[in-house]
């Protein structure tokens, strides 16, 4: 029997899940990472921790940096990588994505269209790292676990997100269509 | 005598081909074909979603691993 037409191959790694079966998950999963790590779930915050270690190993120090200089940022530079449950995590996340697509057959190397997709990409991932560290969080650590912690800044952080896009989609039709 | 048109969004992330495809859509009339042509898995669940709010006949067909065609016929 070919795998492809089994309903069960077509349920659990073909089709995309619902909305709701991606919220039930996600919610599930914030409260186990709550439960483990003592943290809620975030995703930027260990991506300073990796160019916290990028600059070491090539030599450099961030000792003296207002955003490393509390006990906490400092204990878990020092830990490294393989004790930082958010680090895992984000390598989780990467491999998941991953595995999820080879399961599908959808895994494919994209082709670069223009130069302005490359700019694009740079200048919107250069914003989005900026803000999520200014702002301590990004979508996930200031807009998701700060809304499930039941936290005003998470429905602030939601509305500003909001004009933001709107703002970002006007800059997208004007330059990138 | 309807005619078919192809849109190239291989490459294109989101919302960048529903845009396109709105616009490409807005040029034909009613009884043309419309070929989307996506490398990008939330456009093949965006694209054909809101084309079939809009009331056109939708069909998607995966052409090779992670590439998809979405045929969308104008129907007003």
């Amino acid at each position: 029997m070919d795998i492809k037409k089994n309903k069960y191959y077509q349920a659990w790694f073909k089709n995309a899940w619902t909305y709701v079966t991606g919220a039930v998950l996600l919610s599930l999963f914030q409260i186990v990472t709550m439960a483990t790590t003592n943290d809620p779930w975030g995703v930027s915050g260990p991506f300073a921790n990796w160019g916290a270690w990028i600059f070491r190993a090539i030599g450099g120090s961030v000792d003296k940096w207002n955003y490393f200089s509390s006990q906490g940022a400092q204990a878990t530079l020092s830990a490294g990588f393989l004790n930082d449950p958010g680090s895992i995590r984000n390598l989780g996340i990467i491999v998941g994505a991953l595995f999820a697509t080879l399961m599908a057959s959808q895994f494919k190397f994209k082709k670069i269209k223009s130069s302005k997709q490359i700019v694009a990409a740079m200048a919107g991932g250069l914003l989005m790292g900026y803000g999520a560290r200014i702002g301590f969080g990004c979508n996930i650590g200031a807009l998701f676990s700060g809304i499930a912690s039941l936290s005003v800044s998470g429905w602030v952080f939601a509305l500003f997100l909001f004009f933001g896009a709107v703002v970002g989609s006007k800059f997208l039709v004007k330059y990138f269509m | 005598m309807a005619k078919e048109v192809i849109l190239d969004c291989m490459g294109e992330a989101c919302p960048v081909p529903l845009i396109k495809t709105e616009n490409a859509l807005k040029k034909l009339e009613i009884g043309d074909v419309l070929v989307v042509q996506i490398d990008h898995s939330c456009a093949m669940k965006n694209v054909p979603e809101w084309a079939r709010k809009e009331g056109h006949n939708v069909e998607i067909e995966e052409v090779d691993d992670g590439e998809w065609e979405v045929i969308i016929e104008k129907t007003k």
